[in-house]
């Protein structure tokens, strides 16, 4: 009961927002799944005024030096062939970057931007394979009409906040850096 | 819906909410099919207003610059085939653009790892645009219609905006990063810095300015006057080498087309540097074999369409370039011998070892690009394709004018020898095929598709969808398509659409296909419009694609 009020109370909007999980800067960005999203992601911390990095191919040595890991999910077949990668050597490069980040206690936060446009088999590869590691996730509410990220962050009780679009990402993704 | 059940319908039937169901526009005296419906409502406007195919598809192609900006436009180039009724002519305008007189064929290749960012976002991306002086050309020879009158909607267009599509949200998504290192956070393609999200509203003022200056003072403004100097300043910052002189002595040209039979079909397309001829090709070799007995969805016609692809390709890795600058045995490429040839090639259960010729690399595989098809009240058609090469070109807008240059310099092959290397005034090749068939005499069908190398094998699926497997027009845009190539002689993966049987995908695999699977109606496999004369039953009967905003208008 307890449970099921949250995630409404996440629905309906800032004004009810659940306690954010805190995280600190400097924070490296990167995708998994090197999508379009991960440079609009940059763009809104820069926003925020969040010190950060942006490595599109981040590997684990990448990690030294940050306190937060920014994982932007969502599959592009045109950014990995611009990138010169598959979905299998995607998929181990951000394994290792997790792991890493797990024996670093380095936190990770994720976002979906992409909406319904950026879910799929491939996306869902990754969403799957990485959102559990996540202490909180900002997704566009499109992008979870099948409930696929409510159910994970349910599973793993990662904080999920729903925006109806990018921008809106802006303020959860302050307030989850706003103390440090 | 069938194809014969339309012809009870009224004229004024919508399109159904579903937009992958296959639906057919139906007209009676004219029509326009292309991939904005803003764009097909100003090509009727001209039509309406007394002008022919000519004026309408200027008017289209125009409008599509401000409704679908991220696909074409002045900043670019590209081809239309045309069809005079009264004289039974068919020709061609060529638009495509060109190198600049300083470009050299190690251009590119000495930038090292640095290339495909010079390719494709930086000045030396961009070709000397054609579009206007193709339209120009068009409609001083064929249309009745001054450019002023049908560039009026595209300023409307522009000026007063509409709200963005699906198709605009994901595609200027994509290209986001591109569009924020070049045009910058302010540009007008992005809302506030970020992507347009679907149904934000969307005005381009500055291109509606433009526009209205060229439709003032004449295209000599675009390629000698103020814009001309904002073009070159633009390229000139990003380290491109084009110059004044290279706008001012551009020209666009009329051809002569290609044409080839297909199963008692006459199919007439553009020449190179258009891929007309690889369309052709495939055409040839898929004739020899019972495409109808084997079905549609079958492994032995995926299979073997496949195959054919790939040996295709080889042959346009060899050969195909500017034919003003290199010789294109075209003959030859289209004898029935060599068709003949290359169908005995290819073995049922197996794949080939290689692909020749081997000597070249091909170009890189994207490309995107419009396509709009217009036919008139005399009967008179037309097929344009025309494109600023990636989404959103080369994300270089000149200062104050609103619209995109393209990065068609990318279309030229990565390497410094060869047909398709860069060279001084030289047009890189097309993957551009528009076309119209006749039967008996009579034409029957006019279309084209966007798509990048996918746009002649996608083309040449639907012919055959129509032609052998007996779907209407929509129902062979929509069906499921495949493509593939092959690079230095070897095989690529094979993209599918998922929506082919399982079963099927298995069976292709078991033959040593790599299978790539693409989204369900995946614009990777580019946008076609058509129109089909039904000649009997005096109809026209449009189709528009759903992987983009395909849309169609008849009366």
């Amino acid at each position: 009961m307890i449970e099921s009020l949250a995630t409404i109370l996440v629905i309906l909007g800032a004004s009810a927002q659940p306690e954010l999980p805190q995280f600190s800067p400097p924070a490296l960005i990167t995708s998994a799944g090197q999508n379009a999203e991960v440079q609009m992601v940059a763009v809104l911390a820069k926003r925020a005024g969040l010190d950060h990095n942006l490595n599109k191919l981040a590997t684990a040595e990448d990690l030294s030096g940050q306190r937060t890991l920014i994982l932007v999910l969502g599959a592009s077949l045109k950014g990995l062939g611009a990138a010169g990668l598959d979905i299998s050597k995607e998929m181990d490069r951000v394994k290792g970057l997790v792991e890493a980040a797990r024996q670093k206690n380095i936190p990770i936060l994720c976002l979906h931007l992409g909406g319904e446009e950026r879910r799929g088999a491939q996306s869902d590869e990754f969403i799957k394979a990485f959102l559990p590691a996540a202490r909180m996730a900002i997704v566009v509410k499109s992008g979870n009409k099948d409930g696929l990220f409510s159910r994970i962050c349910q599973e793993h009780s990662i904080v999920l906040v729903e925006v109806e679009k990018t921008v809106e990402a802006l303020e959860p993704l302050k307030k989850a850096f706003a103390t440090s | 819906m069938a194809c014969a059940e339309r012809q009870s319908l009224s004229v004024a039937t919508s399109p159904p909410a579903d937009r992958h169901q296959p639906y057919e526009y139906v007209g009676q005296k004219a029509m326009v099919v292309a991939a904005h419906p803003l764009a097909v409502e100003a090509g009727l406007k001209i039509l309406k207003a007394g002008g022919n195919a000519i004026d309408a598809a200027v008017a289209t192609a125009g409008a599509l610059n401000a409704a679908e900006p991220f696909a074409s436009g002045i900043g670019g180039g590209g081809f239309m085939i045309i069809y005079l009724a009264q004289s039974r002519k068919v020709t061609v305008i060529n638009f495509r653009e060109k190198a600049p007189n300083k470009a050299y064929p190690s251009m590119f290749t000495e930038k090292g790892e640095e290339a495909p960012a010079w390719r494709t976002t930086k000045g030396l991306a961009v070709g000397v645009p054609g579009a206007l002086a193709g339209w120009d050309l068009a409609l001083k020879r064929y249309g009745t219609k001054p450019l002023a009158e049908v560039l009026r909607p595209a300023i409307e267009i522009a000026a007063n905006g509409y709200p963005v599509s699906e198709t605009f949200s994901s595609i200027n998504k994509d290209e986001y990063e591109k569009i924020l290192a070049n045009a910058g956070e302010n540009t007008v393609y992005l809302n506030h810095g970020l992507p347009y999200e679907p149904g934000e509203l969307w005005r381009n003022p500055e291109l509606a300015q433009t526009l209205s200056l060229i439709a003032q003072k004449g295209i000599e403004v675009f390629y000698r006057g103020e814009v001309a100097k904002k073009i070159i300043q633009a390229v000139q910052e990003k380290g491109g080498l084009m110059t004044l002189d290279d706008l001012a002595n551009y020209e666009a040209v009329e051809v002569e087309p290609l044409h080839g039979p297909y199963r008692g079909a006459e199919v007439f397309t553009i020449p190179p540097p258009g891929s007309g001829l690889h369309l052709l090709q495939l055409l040839n070799i898929a004739t020899h074999w019972p495409l109808a007995q084997w079905g549609r969805t079958s492994a032995l016609y995926l299979h073997h369409l496949t195959e054919a692809m790939r040996l295709v390709f080889a042959d346009r890795e060899a050969y195909l370039g500017d034919p003003d600058f290199v010789q294109i045995p075209v003959a030859k490429l289209l004898s029935a011998a060599r068709a003949r040839y290359k169908a005995a090639m290819i073995k049922p259960d197996q794949l080939l070892s290689a692909y020749w010729p081997e000597n070249s690399e091909s170009e890189t595989d994207v490309g995107n690009t419009t396509h709009l098809c217009v036919v008139d009240e005399q009967g008179n058609a037309v097929a344009l394709t025309q494109s600023i090469n990636h989404f959103f070109g080369s994300g270089i807008i000149p200062e104050g004018t609103g619209f995109i240059l393209n990065n068609h310099m990318d279309d030229f092959a990565p390497n410094d020898s060869g047909p398709n290397c860069p060279g001084p005034g030289h047009r890189p090749a097309s993957s551009m095929a528009p076309l119209l068939m006749f039967r008996e005499g009579k034409l029957s069908l006019v279309l084209g598709s966007p798509g990048g190398t996918r746009i002649f094998p996608s083309l040449a699926e639907i012919i055959i969808n129509i032609v052998d497997f007996g779907l209407s027009l929509d129902e062979a845009i929509e069906a499921p398509r495949f493509f593939s190539y092959s690079q230095a002689g070897k095989g690529r993966p094979l993209n599918l659409e998922p929506r082919f049987p399982a079963e099927i995908i298995k069976e292709l695999e078991s033959r040593g296909h790599k299978i790539t699977l693409r989204e369900a109606y995946d614009k990777y496999f580019g946008g076609a419009q058509g129109i089909i004369i039904d000649n009997k039953k005096k109809l026209l009967l449009g189709g528009a694609d759903s992987r983009r905003d395909g849309f169609g208008q008849g009366y």
